[in-house]
């Protein structure tokens, strides 16, 4: 099966990992409108692409974000959150 | 003999005529374009032009005819569900599905074989309960059995499975039925082809041109279609179209898998469907074992397959057919599914005008193939909504009204 | 010695010291050990060897690779077996699959006389009116359908799964595979070389190479790969899957190997392609490598006298070989308008083999009774290729050698991402593109001269070497694909009357795919879907090729347009056994399990644990036991083991902001000591999970979980933690602490006596927190009310639990304790009314329809589905849960209600029942149910529809039904 590298553990297969979804950027809860709330609640960019995804290694309990591109299922790049730069 | 056959051998020639017409050239206006030509797509477009008249409809697809998900589901129908929502909708598909073959006059191989969802703890058996009730209160043939009950219906399952999760119970559905999937298509396609919808394949649309929130064309690898109505039937492709209209949706998209193997003499009539080892299995009218499992867990669009999945296919297979250790399995392959937070779909109009969604299919596409065309093929001619799938509606969701099918309960005790 | 068996060939792979008797359709033969069925088969001239699906024509051999399926046996509980590779076995009984009567008298032979009535795609325009026939037909068609039967009472055979790593894995074991393993050997790398065939070697065993020291090349190469230390033969192997990442599944008799390796060489060959004439597919009509695996491998003479029908030198050579097995080779007639010249062409006339240049084969006659053929129709072809049957003649012969050409056998290297694209030049695919990794060698790359396929394994093998970095030199240069193509560009001619078949497996003719075309499957996977080629046991392998000529041809478009179906898993099929392996299923216990089943316990599963439902010490029965249970807790005190439960501590500066944007309520006013309940909902405001929360100190809390949500809660919080950058330390200690709930009045006492600390109401009020020793172990003890009576929850450090329950239990006896269970615990909690999510909580549940508002503090600036419930607070309710009791003194009534059973109001569906028990302390039957707001107020009345339709009455009731003023629980005086 796939292998993808955890930040902390190195390449491990991908049976030792959970799927976190897509790394959203939460609104501001008291200011966001209702349905800006509900869109980031529900809504999530579904086509193919370059994603930024949450990871998580089972086995060790290490949370990271993994940069896939989804559709060639090729891992670009993986890092613990918040050492990415930019954003995450 | 069924005389058909008769003619066949009586002709010198072989005179069937094509089934779908081939096309030189895409006109650059149509009243309606469907994206999409699998079941859903080409059922909506028999619809319209059965029974509404439009018949100036282009359907399109990057691909061959059932090319996508029609083409590689384990091809279960059924309308036990949970929702009040749901089982009304399936209902009528499973209803309509009955008399499909003589519909399309095209045997599609409706088998009706009795389905079982086993359960393999109370929690799980109560859910089967819920769905019974709801399902007999809309008058579908559906009712919790025990196990000696399911062992009198299907002799060769192991009750124990193996030591491992004894069966509690099932919910057992005697109209569930198994279908030739490919021809369902087919069919539809023909007939649609037959009234004056025109298919063409190998033709991706690249662009929808939207004014004023209003859909007035389409981009095509082979040109431009000006139109002002849009059905979007793309399962698994969906968010790539909803993306050209500049449209969110909660969609992902996830690999499903499937498997069979070798074609065996007929030993299994029922469908069997396990809720907990999450597995169902049914023998197709060639013999061979046709099998599921669970969602890969995580958003990948492409039709790639695991070992993984086989595995642990094979070992919960055995637990229910123990004697099936030496069956072997020909062929994997998987298809995209267009998956929801609610594990309802997505249907009927959108905040663009002429943009129709017939989406979020998930993994239980294949059996509302006819229902969607009906249901679609009157959104589309009316622009308003059909009763079945206004609770449907892509609008759902900003106003936090799901309709929850995933089950009863998705946190355990 | 039989009648076709040849004396000792240099190569051959049996031992003729062994002997072995084996019967097959109830006759007895001999065979030597290393024989197939086939093979021993074929030494007796028995060349019918199965039935084929469709129109049940007799079949023998065509490819003895493995690569067709017309040998299909079963033998006791084995189905499907392949005669062809099957070695056999002493005392083995053998029959035919698929026959109705046996395989000579099968009656379903019949079918063949009415193939006119029988085109492609009959069935779908057939057996559907009347509609009521339909499942009459098929049943028909199942029972014609299908290959081999199940055995229902075979038992369940569990085989080990193995892992395995290398640096390289070639997949094919002939010379350019064992070329590339020695290469990469020799720079280094760990080397695993698998191969299906029982030996290895690939083509180097039966196909004779033309030039002096051939049969030295062969074992030469052979010794040199087997001699590196670092490379590993395996054959009798087959890479079944290739997946991501070079994860390759290999299977073997015995197991499936799952190896991971580094890189990969495919080196597998091509499969030699089948021509299409009439009756192409009777026994006697084989492929010219089956004949020299015949040959040198088992040594079996094929035939008497034989045609070959050739396109390439591979034919020549094969006809010398034929010559040499004193078969009688009475033509070759070759395809190709030039024939074949140089010194095999010489060779071929000096042994007096007649050719017949730019010609083919029509059809084959059959012999009588259609077991095999008597003669070859021969027909010359035109300029252009077109035949002339008007100039045909006849050949006699038993047997057709055919050596048209060759397919890639790219399944493996597709299906781990490769693509192939067409070359007219070789008139076969090659390879475009490969995944980082993945290399290609030999025929698979279009190279088929022995030398090159050997110099194309070497380089493949060092290319794979410096993909890991263990060779810098430069590559030796690629080597050139021939000239001329081996491979013919359309081998087909077909008959107008004799079926011409393309696909052996679902015997789809020529003409089938004509039509396929001619009514609109014009594309190639249409076609097969609707004429089924490619679809049955070996997925095309050789049908595949032919038919995307055909269909091209058929559409008047290249090959190159047409392309072929895609190749998917598994290249031969595998198991089910194999891939279930031994189906390990983990069981998560508590440390008190073996107290459980020593008290009787019947177990429960919950998530991965497994909890004692109910304990029944002398068989008795569910209900009555749970009854008894609940009685002693309410009456004077019970014991149940609530070790599965999830804790997590949260320590650190942030814990209680932490905690406070985790959960709907507010803990950052919790005091030292206390406790509170929690609930945590998504970030749709959907309820997820409920539990406790204790503070043990300023920035340390220990919170409970339910039993399934744990490891999910605890990754949430984990990540909850990171994007909120917060100080706080969440660890997971579910599996280190055990916990006893014990409970009921006479609780505190036997409490007391088990610890110093201070148990009295004061010392300890309700939802209180405090460290203690309890029976000498180290505890956290806290006040709890979920079962509605003075009761403690003891966590305990995993290694004391037995003692703490012993040391209850002991001190407990005579007040009369008892262990209760899950049951138990669900009928004392419904009695307060309390709620348990997942049971009377769904998917979509939020906390305002489940009597939970109250813990939801929206004046909090954040928590995780605040935002939400702000929305859904806005909305008016759909539904809400509330307490009912049944209004019904039938006992029958009371016991037919079950949890999930709905309410109906005005003919429609109006709520459900989620939570329903007979309470032997209220002497009523209770239960919890979602109904409309507007059926809510207490002493509304509800009608339960049950199973068999009738309604029973019940009405609305306040919770909690016991103890409405939670005084039990709360105690604030000792007894």
């Amino acid at each position: 099966m796939k292998l993808l590298r955890c930040p902390i553990n190195g390449l491990r297969p991908l049976q030792e990992f959970l799927f976190g979804g897509e790394l959203r950027d939460m609104p501001d809860p008291a200011v966001a409108t209702d349905r800006q709330w509900a869109d980031y609640v529900f809504n999530r960019q579904g086509e193919p692409g370059i994603r930024k995804e949450w990871w998580y290694h089972l086995a060790s309990g290490t949370w990271f974000i993994a940069e896939r591109d989804n559709a060639k299922d090729v891992i670009l790049r993986t890092y613990l959150y918040g050492a990415g730069g930019q954003d995450a | 003999m069924p005389l058909r056959l008769l003619k066949f051998a009586l002709s010198r020639q072989y005179r069937e005529p094509r089934m779908f017409r081939a096309h030189d050239r895409l006109r650059d206006r149509y009243d309606a374009v469907i994206i999409g030509a699998g079941g859903h797509g080409l059922a909506a477009a028999y619809y319209l032009a059965r029974d509404y008249g439009m018949t100036d409809v282009a359907v399109l697809d990057k691909g061959y005819i059932g090319g996508g998900n029609t083409g590689r589901n384990t091809a279960i129908v059924r309308s036990n569900y949970l929702t009040v929502e749901g089982v009304r909708f399936y209902d009528e598909s499973v209803r309509l599905f009955s008399r499909l073959s003589q519909d399309l006059d095209l045997n599609i191989f409706y088998s009706e074989r009795g389905h079982f969802t086993l359960a393999h703890t109370e929690s799980t058996l109560r859910t089967m309960r819920w769905r019974a009730e709801v399902n007999k209160h809309l008058g579908v043939n559906s009712f919790v059995i025990a196990p000696r009950e399911i062992k009198r219906i299907c002799p060769s399952i192991d009750l124990d499975c193996g030591g491992h999760m004894p069966i509690t119970g099932a919910l057992y559905h005697p109209p569930g039925a198994i279908v030739r999937h490919d021809a369902v298509a087919w069919g539809y396609g023909r007939e649609a082809d037959r009234r004056g919808v025109e298919i063409h394949q190998q033709t991706a649309v690249t662009a929808i041109d939207v004014k004023n929130d209003q859909v007035v064309g389409v981009e095509t690898s082979r040109g431009y279609i000006r139109t002002s109505r849009v059905l979007s039937a793309v399962a698994g492709y969906t968010p790539r179209i909803t993306k050209m209209v500049g449209l969110r949706t909660p969609i992902t998209v996830q690999p499903l898998q499937a498997c069979v193997t070798e074609p065996l003499k007929p030993w299994l009539d029922s469908i069997i469907v396990s809720a907990n080892l999450h597995l169902y299995v049914s023998q197709s009218s060639r013999g061979e074992l046709v099998m599921g499992a669970s969602l890969d867990p995580y958003e990948l669009h492409s039709e790639r397959s695991t070992l993984d999945f086989v595995e642990g296919l094979a070992d919960h297979l055995l637990q229910l057919f123990p004697f099936l250790s030496d069956v072997k399995v020909n062929r994997q392959w998987a298809g995209m599914s267009d998956m929801t937070p609610d594990f309802s779909p997505i249907m009927g109009t959108t905040p663009i005008r002429g943009f129709y969604l017939d989406a979020g299919w998930g993994t239980w596409g294949f059996k509302a193939t006819p229902v969607c065309g009906t249901t679609m093929a009157y959104t589309v001619a009316n622009d308003c909504n059909h009763e079945l799938i206004a609770a449907f509606n892509l609008s759902r969701f900003e106003e936090y009204e799901l309709v929850g099918e995933k089950g009863a309960a998705s946190v355990g005790h | 010695m039989s009648l076709r068996r040849l004396p000792e060939q240099p190569r051959e792979w049996i031992d003729r010291g062994q002997s072995l008797r084996f019967d097959f359709e109830g006759r007895s033969y001999d065979g030597f050990a290393g024989d197939t069925l086939t093979s021993a088969l074929a030494a007796h001239g028995v060349h019918v060897l199965g039935r084929s699906f469709k129109y049940h024509r007799p079949r023998g051999i065509c490819s003895l690779a493995n690569h067709d399926v017309n040998a299909l046996v079963q033998n006791g509980s084995n189905t499907n077996v392949r005669a062809d590779v099957l070695e056999l076995a002493a005392g083995a009984s053998y029959r035919a699959v698929n026959t109705f009567g046996g395989l000579a008298r099968d009656r379903a032979r019949l079918l063949d006389r009415f193939g006119a009535f029988l085109p492609v795609g009959f069935y779908y325009k057939t057996f559907h009116r009347p509609r009521r026939w339909f499942p009459f037909f098929e049943r028909r068609m199942r029972a014609l359908a299908g290959l081999g039967a199940i055995r229902p009472d075979a038992p369940r055979r569990r085989t080990p799964k193995r892992y395995d790593f290398c640096d390289v894995l070639v997949i094919g074991a002939g010379p350019s595979g064992l070329a590339a393993a020695t290469a990469a050997a020799d720079c280094g790398a760990k080397a695993v070389v698998v191969d299906e065939q029982r030996r290895p070697g690939g083509s180097l065993n039966y196909q004779c190479v033309a030039g002096p020291g051939s049969e030295n090349d062969a074992a030469d190469l052979l010794r040199q790969a087997a001699s590196r230390s670092n490379v590993d033969i395996r054959p009798d192997t087959v890479a079944a899957g290739c997946y991501a990442d070079c994860f390759v599944a290999l299977v073997d008799a015995k197991r499936l190997t799952k190896m991971r390796a580094r890189s990969i060489v495919m080196a597998t060959g091509a499969f030699e392609q089948p021509a299409v004439f009439g009756n192409n597919d009777l026994p006697g009509v084989i492929l010219a490598t089956a004949a020299q695996r015949l040959i040198h491998l088992f040594a079996v003479r094929p035939f008497d006298r034989c045609v070959v029908l050739a396109a390439n030198s591979d034919g020549y050579r094969a006809a010398l070989d034929l010559a040499g097995a004193g078969v009688r080779v009475a033509a070759i007639v070759d395809l190709r308008p030039d024939g074949e010249t140089g010194a095999l062409a010489d060779e071929v006339s000096r042994a007096k083999i007649r050719t017949c240049v730019s010609h083919a084969v029509y059809q084959a006659i059959p012999a009588a009774g259609l077991r095999g053929i008597r003669a070859a129709v021969v027909c010359p072809l035109a300029a252009d290729g077109t035949p002339e049957p008007q100039q045909a003649f006849d050949i006699a012969c038993d047997g057709i050698a055919m050596s048209v050409g060759w397919a890639p056998a790219d399944g493996p290297f597709c299906q781990a991402g490769g693509r192939m694209q067409w070359s007219d030049a070789l008139q076969q695919f090659v390879p475009r593109s490969a995944p980082e990794g993945i290399f290609v060698a030999g025929r698979l790359n279009g190279i088929y001269a022995l030398d090159d396929r050997i110099l194309d394994g070497r380089r493949a093998g060092l290319a794979a070497a410096a993909f890991l970095g263990l060779h810098s030199a430069p590559l030796p240069p690629e080597v050139a694909r021939p000239a001329a193509s081996p491979n013919h560009p359309y081998p087909i001619v077909p008959h107008p009357h004799a079926k011409s078949f393309v696909d052996l497996d679902e015997d789809v003719q020529y003409k089938d795919l004509v039509h396929s075309v001619q009514e609109g499957f014009d594309q190639v996977e249409l076609a097969k879907r609707y004429s089924t080629f490619g679809m049955g046991p070996s997925q095309g392998k050789l049908a595949n090729t032919n038919a995307m000529r055909i269909i091209a041809r058929a559409n008047g478009k290249t090959v190159a347009e047409t392309g072929v179906p895609r190749s998917r898993p598994f290249f031969h099929p595998v198991p089910l056994a194999h891939l279930a392996g031994r189906g390990f299923h983990p069981q998560r216990r508590t440390p008190l399990h073996e107290r459980h089943v020593q008290a009787g316990a019947v177990f429960m599963p919950a998530g991965d644990w497994l909890r004692p439902a109910y304990y029944a010490p002398e068989g008795e029965r569910r209900a009555q036991a749970i009854r008894a249970e609940a009685l002693a807790v309410r009456s004077a005190v019970g014991l149940i083991d609530i070790g599965t439960l999830g804790k997590l501590e949260i320590i650190g500066p942030d814990a209680a902001a932490f905690l406070e944007r985790v959960y709907t309520g507010k803990f950052a006013n919790l005091p030292v000591g206390a406790m509170r309940y929690a609930l945590a909902c998504d970030e749709s405001g959907v309820i997820i999970d409920d539990g406790t929360v204790a503070r043990l100190a300023d920035d340390r809390f220990y919170v409970t979980t339910t039993t399934t949500a744990s490891a999910s809660v605890y990754r949430e919080m984990q990540r909850w933690a990171i994007i909120w950058k917060l100080n706080v330390t969440i660890a997971n200690v579910t599996g280190s602490f055990a916990g006893v709930n014990v409970a009921g009045p006479l609780s505190r006492r036997i409490l007391q006596t088990l610890t110093d600390a201070d148990c009295s109401a004061g010392a300890i009020p309700y939802q209180a927190v405090r460290s203690a020793t309890v029976a000498g172990v180290t505890a956290r003890l806290m006040r709890v009310g979920f079962v509605g009576e003075l009761g403690y929850e003891i966590h305990v450090p995993a290694y004391g639990a037995r003692r703490v329950w012993d040391a209850l239990v002991d001190a407990g006896r005579p007040h009369g304790i008892r262990p209760f269970g899950v049951e138990a615990q669900r009928l004392l909690r419904l009695e307060k009314g309390h709620v348990i999510v997942s049971q009377d909580t769904d998917g979509l549940t939020n906390p305002f329809e489940a009597q939970l508002a109250w813990a939801v503090k929206s004046d909090k600036p954040f928590f995780v589905g605040g935002r939400s419930l702000e929305i859904l607070k806005r909305k008016p309710l759909s539904r809400k849960l509330v307490g009912f009791t049944l209004a019904t003194e039938d006992l029958r009534e009371r016991e037919a209600v079950q949890e999930c059973h709905l309410i109906i109001a005005g003919g429609h569906i109006a709520g459900r029942v989620t939570s329903i028990g007979c309470s032997a302390v209220l002497g009523q039957t209770i239960g919890l149910a979602y109904v409309r707001p507007e059926m809510a107020a207490v002493g509304s009345p509800l009608s339960i529809r049950v199973d068999d339709g009738r309604m029973v009455p019940a009405t609305v009731a306040r919770t909690p039904f016991y103890d409405p003023k939670n005084e039990r629980q709360t105690l604030a005086y000792c007894c």
